[in-house]
């Protein structure tokens, strides 16, 4: 078991920059989720700490080992493959001994290793078949059990359930957290699911473009995303975002966007708001509720999702409310909108959160 | 499932099947009943004589030393030709400047007419002024007789095909070495593989349907291989190359034997096809990996 360090992490191809300078610590035992949209370099973060992609600057180190130049098999990583990259021609129990073997692990330890993480999984009845005759979740689970069989210092996942259908996803999603629970060991874990992202990991790294936008506990980065990107990504359905700016009303601070006039009283960063600063208003769809009073709205659609309804509303700027669905709303209604001053959210101009959330 | 195009494949299908018997079958039968027969020449009333022919052929030494010169020949083409055609592919599979070209370059030979490259070796290795005599001489190695012993010329004559016949292979592997996807690679990197074990763990299993194949068609290619070794020794000298294709074309074009020379050819795709199953029995064609 050790901790993952980042310093000042830096990977450039022929002149691009596809990861800027990232700086992250991964304590022993920690689960950390690098999430962001497809590009934003967290693969490649994962793969150069793996050793699969050689850093342009910066210094990795696994425990208190300067890990940056040496060679994957130096590094006593573990590696989860999107694509499960088991070995075809082997059979299971072939794929998971491959590792020992390779590391001149003795035969008894070999068999007890691998028995142990096939109890572990369940997949003690696939040992003797080639990865061909598995299904999509039985590949994946013997890839974990590849990974696990090693007991790495650290386990890395390059979004390992992203090519399994919806509902296995979710039952391997507990699976690798009831796994981490068991071994303790840290993981680092790649996904452009937020869901996934919000739902393992003890803190999340939300990256965008190369760059590490917020590093923190989920339900903090949820609570306060550090800028507009962050506040956007995590959540679904997105929050709402409306550019405006603050106006007095009766000395009391009130967000102004067209005929969308909100109250900030109470709001969390209401202090240090000056009048006709420019603002960008977020606020997320499950926290506008619909009420007897309020900002006026015209429901333009209606999507029912099963218990919830997601209702796209014209309130002078375009919003989306996710409400109940027995709130009886139907398209073409004009309904009353609430939002809670304390849920709302607050940015610069520059996208950045003011008051200096997160981070 | 029936389509209006089903007249198109049954056309296709018996087409090809009519073409196949026609210039396959038939001269197949034909040589089986030829050997069946003895006959001084191909205008004249041939005689049946049952097994006579074979019996009479499996008696000469000739015939036996065709056979282990055969081998010899194919078994030394094969393995050199894969071994350095897998080696090439290798090399040409990592990124480096100037690699589509050189790419283009290796695979030249196999482009060449038999005839032009089999002239010239024969210039190369002219026993006065050949570029390999001359660099042999220079290199203190004394005048190689490339074609004029027993020895050398078996070696000549596999070295010739050898070059040849390589960039099939090379293409071939090749062609492999890029649909292996890259995460094996890297999961055996992680799992701890070296260069070697990373060859023999991922590369090797991986080629093997390429390599199936590939060993198959060069094997039954070499084993009936007939012009590159007539241009260059015309199977001398002392019957040093003299395979069994060479020993049937002489026994039933320069000897008139055609009933001795259709029996030695007859033998020879009756071993080869009894080699071509066992070998289709311990590596069958895969369908799927």
């Amino acid at each position: 078991m050790a901790s993952v360090t980042l310093e000042g992490v830096t990977k450039s191809f022929a002149g691009l920059t596809v990861v800027q300078s990232v700086d992250l610590a991964i304590a022993e035992g920690e689960f950390m989720v690098l999430v962001g949209p497809s590009g934003c370099g967290k693969s490649t973060t994962l793969r150069m700490i793996a050793g699969l992609e050689e850093t342009s600057g910066g210094t990795i180190r696994i425990g208190a080992r300067d890990v940056t130049q040496l060679e994957p098999r130096e590094r006593n990583i573990a590696m989860v493959f999107q694509n499960y990259a088991l070995y075809p021609h082997k059979s299971v129990r072939e794929n998971l001994a491959f590792g020992l073997k390779m590391r001149g692990t003795g035969k008894a330890e070999i068999e007890q290793r691998v028995a142990r993480a096939a109890a572990m999984l369940k997949i003690e009845p696939l040992l003797a078949r080639k990865p061909r005759q598995l299904s999509g979740g039985q590949m994946q689970r013997v890839a974990l059990g590849r990974a696990l069989v090693r007991e790495p210092d650290v386990f890395l996942f390059d979004e390992p359930l992203s090519n399994l259908d919806a509902k296995m996803r979710v039952h391997m999603r507990d699976e690798i957290a009831r796994l981490h629970r068991e071994v303790g060991t840290a993981m680092i874990y790649v996904t452009h699911d937020q869901v996934e992202a919000m739902t393992l990991g003890d803190r999340i790294c939300v990256m965008k473009d190369g760059v590490v936008q917020q590093v923190g506990r989920p339900l903090d980065v949820y609570d306060r995303p550090a800028n507009t990107f962050v506040a956007g990504f995590i959540g679904s359905p997105e929050m709402n975002f409306a550019d405006g700016e603050i106006a007095s009303e009766d000395g009391r601070p009130v967000f102004r966007s067209g005929p969308l006039a909100l109250p900030l009283d109470g709001a969390r960063q209401g202090a240090a708001l000056e009048p006709g600063q420019p603002v960008t208003l977020g606020i997320r769809p499950e926290h506008l509720t619909v009420a007897a009073t309020g900002l006026p709205a015209r429901v333009l659609h209606v999507e029912r999702m099963g218990a919830e309804s997601v209702l796209q509303l014209d309130a002078g700027v375009g919003l989306r409310a996710l409400v109940d669905r027995d709130d009886g709303v139907e398209e073409g209604d004009t309904i009353h909108l609430a939002a809670p001053a304390n849920r709302l959210h607050l940015f610069g101009r520059d996208g950045l959160a003011l008051g200096g959330a997160g981070r | 499932m029936r389509s209006r195009y089903d007249w198109v494949i049954w056309t296709f299908f018996w087409g090809g099947l009519a073409l196949t018997a026609l210039f396959v079958g038939g001269p197949v039968l034909n040589a089986i009943w030829l050997s069946l027969h003895q006959a001084s020449s191909f205008i004249a009333e041939p005689k049946f004589v049952g097994l006579g022919n074979y019996a009479r052929v499996v008696q000469e030494p000739e015939f036996w030393s065709a056979m282990a010169n055969g081998l010899i020949y194919a078994l030394s083409a094969i393995v050199l030709q894969v071994v350095i055609g897998i080696a090439f592919a290798m090399v040409l599979n990592q990124p480096f400047f100037g690699q589509r070209l050189v790419r283009g370059l290796a695979t030249l030979p196999y482009l060449l007419p038999t005839v032009v490259v089999a002239l010239t070796f024969q210039w190369l290795a002219d026993g006065s002024v050949g570029l390999l005599t001359v660099i042999a001489r220079d290199l203190g190695l004394g005048t190689i007789p490339w074609f004029e012993q027993p020895a050398t010329a078996r070696a000549s004559v596999i070295l010739a095909s050898v070059w040849l016949w390589t960039p099939f292979v090379t293409i071939c592997v090749l062609a492999g070495l890029q649909s292996i996807p890259p995460a094996l690679y890297e999961a055996a990197k992680v799992d701890g593989a070296g260069p070697v074990s990373i060859f023999f763990h991922v590369t090797l299993p991986q080629l093997k349907p390429v390599l199936t194949v590939v060993v198959l068609l060069r094997a039954i290619w070499m084993f009936n291989k007939f012009d590159v070794i007539w241009l260059l020794t015309k199977g001398g000298p002392l019957g040093a190359t003299e395979h069994l294709p060479i020993l049937a074309y002489k026994r039933a074009f320069s000897l008139f034997d055609v009933g001795g020379g259709a029996a030695v050819a007859t033998v020879s795709f009756l071993i080869l096809m009894a080699a071509v199953s066992t070998y289709l029995w311990m590596f069958p064609l895969e369908e799927k990996r």
